[in-house]
C-alpha cells in the first residue's frame, strides 16, 4: 500500500490531455485527460461507443488524434504509427489476441526484435518462468486457447520493456480459473513498476485489480478517481447519461395489457455458441427489449434463432410450433424476421434501388417466373408513404440514402413479410434524432398491429422508452428479467454489467 | 529422430511424398518413366517452372497473388534475346531482363499496395499492357537466329556428359534451398509470412507491412525476368506469346507444393517440389499414352481441386476457433455447474 501511495505521487508515466478525436461528422473524444502513474492500474469503463477503444488506438499510434497531446514519462511524444508507440513502450493487448496462427509462440513473440535469436529466446524463457506458465515454444498458435493467446500478447509486451500496457477487455473469453491466473500475472506486472490500462465490462474486476477508476461517457471522461472512493452503484450511475436520473421519476407507468395470455415466441433452455439457457415468452403486440453490452451474446442469440448458426440444445417456439433448428427461408416463412445490427454488412443492398429492397424478402410471392413489377412498385409506395422514406423515386439506390432512411427501407422489407415476431438489433444505431423518432413510431405500429417484437439495444434509453418488458443478458445468460415498471436506465445499466 | 520428426510433420514432406508416389504410379504403369535418365530430363525439364514457383511463392506467402508473370517472362525473354541476337554482351542481356522485371514488380508493388487495387486487377492488367509490350517490341515476329553458344549454357551439365543434371537446375535448386533458409531461418525472412498469416497483428507489433509487400512483388518479377532468360537458352527462340498461361502453372505448383493461397503458410522447397510435378504433367501424360493435350486441363483442375479442399479445411477450423471462443463468453451456471 505505502508503495502504491508512492507511486501515486510520483510523475505520472503517461498523461493525455484534451485529446479530440472525430470521423467525419462523428466526434467520438470530446477533450479527454487521463493520467496513469507507474505500478498503477487504472480501469477504464464506459457502455458501447463511448470512445475507449479509440482512446486506447490513439495511444498505440493506429490512430492520429486531431486535437490534445500524449506525454510519456513527461514528454510530449507524437505517435504517428504503432512502431512510435512501441518504441515509447506502450503495448496494447487486444480483445481478439493479434497472433500469427501458423507461427510458433516463440516466433509469435521474438518477430519483429533485432537482437540475436539466442539472446531472445533466453529472455522470453525467464519471463515465461516468471508468469509460471509452462508452454511449449514450438507449438503453433492456432492451437492455443485464448487465455494462453493473451499470455503471448503479455509476452510480446514484456519482451519489449513495455512501461504501459493496455489491456482490452482481456477476460472477455476466459474461464474463470484463467482470470485468476491473469490476475496474479497483472499484480506482478504493477509490482514490477509497469503501468497498466485495463479496460473492461465488469464492475467485480475493477475493484480486484484497480487502483483507480476512469468512467468514459461520450467522449469524455465523466468520473475518475481511487477505486476505494466508489461503490459499485456509483460506478452504474457514472455509466449513465446525467438525464437519466430524472427520466426515471417520471410519471408511474402502467403495467401493459398486452403479453397476457398464450406468447407468440417462446425460447425453453435455448443455448447456441455464445449463449446458454435462454428462457424466454414474447406476446402478440408486445416489444421485449434485450439490453447487454457487447458480447453478451444477444446477437448470437438472434441469429442462432433465425438459423444461421446451430442450435445445442432448448427449444424455440412459434405459435405452439416447434422452430428449433429450422433453415433461414423456413424461419422466414414461418414469422420470424430479423433486422440486423450492422445494415452496411447484412441488412441493404447498396447499389440496387429501393423497390428491389423492399420487396426482396418476398420475391416468392410476385410471380413464379418474372416479378410482377407493378405489385412491387404498389408494395414499395405503400411503405415509402407509410414510414415517411425520402426518396426522389423508387429507382434510387438505397446506399446513396440517409442512415434513417435506409434503415426504413430494411424494416419495411422485414415487415412486407408479414412477420408474427420482428427481431429489431440495433434498430437506431448511428441514425439522427429526427429518423429515430420515425423508426420508434414505426416500432409503435408494428406493435398496435399485434407483431410481437424482440429488441436488442446497447442504448438503455431506447429499452426503456419501447419496451413492455425487459431482460438484461451478461455474459450468455439472462442476469435479470424486469416488468415495465422496475424498467429503468439505472437497473438495466446494473444488470447489464454484471453488477446485481 | 526429433529431425526426422519435424520433416516428417511438414507441409513440404507431404508434397515430397506426392512427387516420389505419383513418379512410382506412372512407373508401376510405364516402367521407362523411372529410368535415372527420364527423372533428370524432368528435373531438367523443370527449370523454368521452379524459378517461377520461387519468385511467385514470396508474394503467395503475403496473401497476395501475382498472374503477370507470364507476360513478365515473355518481355524479358524478348529484351535478352534480340539484345543477344543482336550482338551485345550476355551480361548486358541479362542485365536489360532483369530491369524489365524490376519495373514490372514496382508497378505491381505501387498499384497494390499504395493505390490499394486488389492484386488480381493490378497483375491481371500489367499482364495485359506487358504482354502487349511484347508484341509492340517485337512488331509480332519471333526472335530468331540466337548464337549456339547461348543456347548451350542450357544444356551445359554437372558431368559433361548429355543427359546428367544441368547446371541450371543446380543453380534453381540452389536458389530455391538459399531462399528456404533465409525465408526460414532468417528474421526478415519472417516477415513475409507473419505478414500474410495476419497483417493486423504484423502492423501492430512494428512489421514493416507495406514494404515487405512490395518486396515480394519486385522479387517475384525478378524471378520472372531470370526465368525468361533460361527460357531464352533452352527454347532458343521467343515468340510473342512466350510463356503464355505460365502463371497458372506457377501458381499451382505453389498450392501442390504446400504454399496456402490465403497467406502465410508454405516455402521455397515446397514450390520448387511442385515445380517438378507441374513441369512433368505433359512428360507422364505421354508415359502413359494419353495427349498432352489434356495437360492444362489437368493442372487446372489439380489446382482447383487442392485449393477448394485446403479452403474447405480451413474454413472448418476457424468456424470451430469461432464457436469455441463464443462458448468461453458464458458465464459458469449461476449456483456451480458446468
Amino acid at each position: 500500500m505505502a508503495m502504491a501511495q508512492k507511486n501515486a505521487s510520483a510523475a505520472p508515466m503517461l498523461s493525455v490531455r484534451n485529446i479530440h478525436k472525430a470521423f467525419g461528422s462523428n466526434e467520438v473524444l470530446k477533450g479527454v485527460d487521463l493520467d496513469v502513474h507507474p505500478g498503477e492500474a487504472v480501469a477504464l469503463i464506459g457502455g458501447n461507443g463511448a470512445g475507449k477503444s479509440t482512446l486506447v488506438k490513439i495511444i498505440m499510434g493506429i490512430y492520429q488524434p486531431d486535437r490534445g497531446d500524449v506525454f510519456i514519462a513527461g514528454n510530449k511524444v507524437s505517435l504517428n504509427n504503432p512502431s512510435a508507440a512501441l518504441a515509447q513502450g506502450v503495448y496494447l493487448v487486444p480483445q481478439e489476441p493479434m497472433l500469427f496462427p501458423n507461427m510458433s509462440v516463440e516466433e509469435n513473440v521474438i518477430l519483429g526484435f533485432e537482437e540475436k535469436t539466442a539472446d531472445l529466446r533466453k529472455r522470453l524463457l525467464d519471463f515465461t518462468r516468471q508468469m509460471k506458465w509452462e508452454v511449449d515454444l514450438s507449438r503453433k498458435a492456432i492451437s492455443l486457447s485464448i487465455a494462453e493467446q493473451q499470455l503471448v500478447e503479455i509476452l510480446r509486451g514484456l519482451m519489449r520493456d513495455s512501461r504501459i500496457l493496455i489491456l482490452d477487455e482481456p477476460t472477455s473469453a476466459l474461464t474463470f480459473d484463467e482470470v485468476e491466473s491473469l490476475f496474479r500475472v497483472i499484480g506482478d506486472l504493477k509490482a514490477k513498476g509497469i503501468s497498466i490500462i485495463y479496460i473492461t465490462h465488469r464492475l467485480t474486476e475493477v475493484f480486484t485489480i484497480a487502483a483507480r477508476v476512469a468512467i468514459m461517457r461520450d467522449g469524455v471522461i465523466t468520473l475518475n478517481g481511487p477505486v476505494g472512493d466508489f461503490t459499485r452503484d456509483d460506478l452504474v450511475k457514472g455509466l449513465l447519461p446525467p438525464d437519466a436520473q430524472e427520466n426515471e421519476r417520471g410519471e408511474k407507468r402502467p403495467v401493459p395489457e398486452c403479453g397476457r395470455g398464450k406468447p407468440v415466441f417462446s425460447l425453453i433452455g435455448f443455448t447456441g455458441y455464445g449463449f446458454a439457457d435462454i428462457d424466454l415468452d414474447v406476446h402478440r403486440g408486445e416489444i421485449l427489449g434485450l439490453a447487454g453490452v457487447v458480447g453478451a451474446g444477444r446477437t448470437e442469440l438472434a441469429t442462432t434463432i433465425f438459423g444461421r448458426d446451430e442450435v445445442l440444445r432448448g427449444k424455440a417456439i412459434l405459435n405452439g410450433e416447434d422452430i428449433t433448428g429450422l433453415s433461414t427461408p423456413k424461419v422466414i416463412e414461418k414469422g420470424i424476421n430479423y433486422v440486423p445490427e450492422d445494415r452496411f454488412l447484412n441488412g441493404i443492398y447498396k447499389i440496387s434501388d429501393v423497390a428491389a429492397n423492399t420487396s426482396s424478402a418476398r420475391l416468392y410471392l410476385m410471380g413464379k417466373v418474372f416479378l410482377k413489377r407493378r405489385d412491387e412498385r404498389e408494395l414499395t409506395n405503400s411503405y415509402v408513404k407509410d414510414f415517411r422514406i425520402k426518396i426522389t423515386s423508387q429507382e434510387q439506390s438505397v446506399g446513396s440514402l440517409s442512415g434513417g432512411n435506409q434503415q426504413k427501407v430494411v424494416l419495411a422489407r422485414a415487415l412486407s413479410t408479414n412477420p408474427k415476431l420482428v427481431i429489431l438489433d440495433e434498430p437506431t444505431r448511428g441514425i439522427d434524432a429526427a429518423a429515430r423518432g420515425d423508426v420508434y413510431a414505426i416500432i409503435n405500429r408494428l406493435k398496435a398491429e399485434g407483431v410481437a417484437i424482440l429488441l436488442i439495444s446497447s442504448d438503455m434509453e431506447e429499452i426503456v422508452e419501447l419496451s413492455d418488458r425487459a431482460i438484461a443478458m451478461y455474459h450468455g445468460r439472462i442476469n435479470r428479467e424486469f416488468e415495465k415498471d422496475r424498467i429503468t436506465q439505472d437497473n438495466l445499466m446494473a444488470a447489464a454489467f454484471g453488477a446485481v | 529422430m526429433k529431425i526426422l520428426k519435424t520433416v516428417a510433420q511438414a507441409r513440404e514432406f507431404t508434397s515430397f511424398l506426392f512427387v516420389v508416389a505419383l513418379f512410382l504410379i506412372v512407373g508401376a504403369i510405364n516402367p521407362d518413366f523411372l529410368s535415372l535418365q527420364n527423372i533428370l530430363l524432368s528435373l531438367n525439364g523443370s527449370v523454368v517452372f521452379t524459378m517461377l514457383a520461387v519468385g511467385i511463392a514470396f508474394v503467395i506467402i503475403t496473401g497476395e497473388i501475382d498472374v503477370s508473370i507470364g507476360a513478365t517472362l515473355g518481355l524479358a525473354a524478348t529484351v535478352s534475346a534480340v539484345l543477344i541476337r543482336d550482338g551485345s554482351s550476355w551480361i548486358a542481356a541479362v542485365l536489360a531482363a532483369l530491369a524489365v522485371g524490376a519495373a514490372i514488380g514496382l508497378a505491381n508493388g505501387i498499384g497494390v499496395m499504395i493505390l490499394r487495387i486488389p492484386s488480381i486487377i493490378m497483375t491481371l492488367g500489367i499482364n495485359g499492357v506487358v504482354r502487349g509490350l511484347c508484341y509492340v517490341y517485337t512488331g509480332g515476329k519471333w526472335v530468331e537466329n540466337l548464337p549456339f553458344d547461348y543456347k548451350a549454357l542450357s544444356q551445359a551439365t554437372l558431368t559433361g556428359e548429355p543427359g546428367s543434371v544441368t547446371w541450371f537446375y543446380l543453380f534453381a535448386a540452389a536458389i530455391a534451398i538459399g531462399i528456404y533458409l533465409l525465408q526460414t531461418r532468417s528474421r526478415r525472412g519472417r516477415y513475409f509470412a507473419a505478414v500474410g498469416d495476419n497483417e493486423g497483428g504484423a502492423n501492430l507489433i512494428g512489421i514493416p507491412v507495406v514494404r515487405t509487400k512490395m518486396t515480394a512483388f519486385l522479387l517475384c518479377s525478378l524471378f520472372a525476368a531470370a526465368a525468361g532468360l533460361m527460357y531464352v537458352s533452352r527454347i532458343g527462340f521467343v515468340t510473342p506469346t512466350a510463356g503464355n498461361g505460365y502463371e497458372m502453372k506457377a501458381i499451382a505448383a505453389c498450392v501442390l507444393g504446400g504454399v496456402s493461397l490465403s497467406g502465410g503458410i508454405g516455402s521455397m522447397i515446397g514450390a520448387a517440389l511442385g515445380a517438378v510435378i507441374m513441369a512433368s504433367i505433359g512428360r507422364i501424360l505421354v508415359f502413359m499414352h494419353f495427349s498432352s493435350n489434356y495437360d492444362n486441363t489437368i493442372t487446372g483442375i489439380l489446382l482447383i481441386t487442392i485449393v477448394v479442399g485446403d479452403a474447405l479445411l480451413q474454413k472448418r477450423a476457424s468456424e470451430r476457433a469461432r464457436r469455441k471462443r463464443l462458448s468461453a463468453r458464458i458465464a459458469a451456471k449461476p449456483g456451480g455447474g458446468a
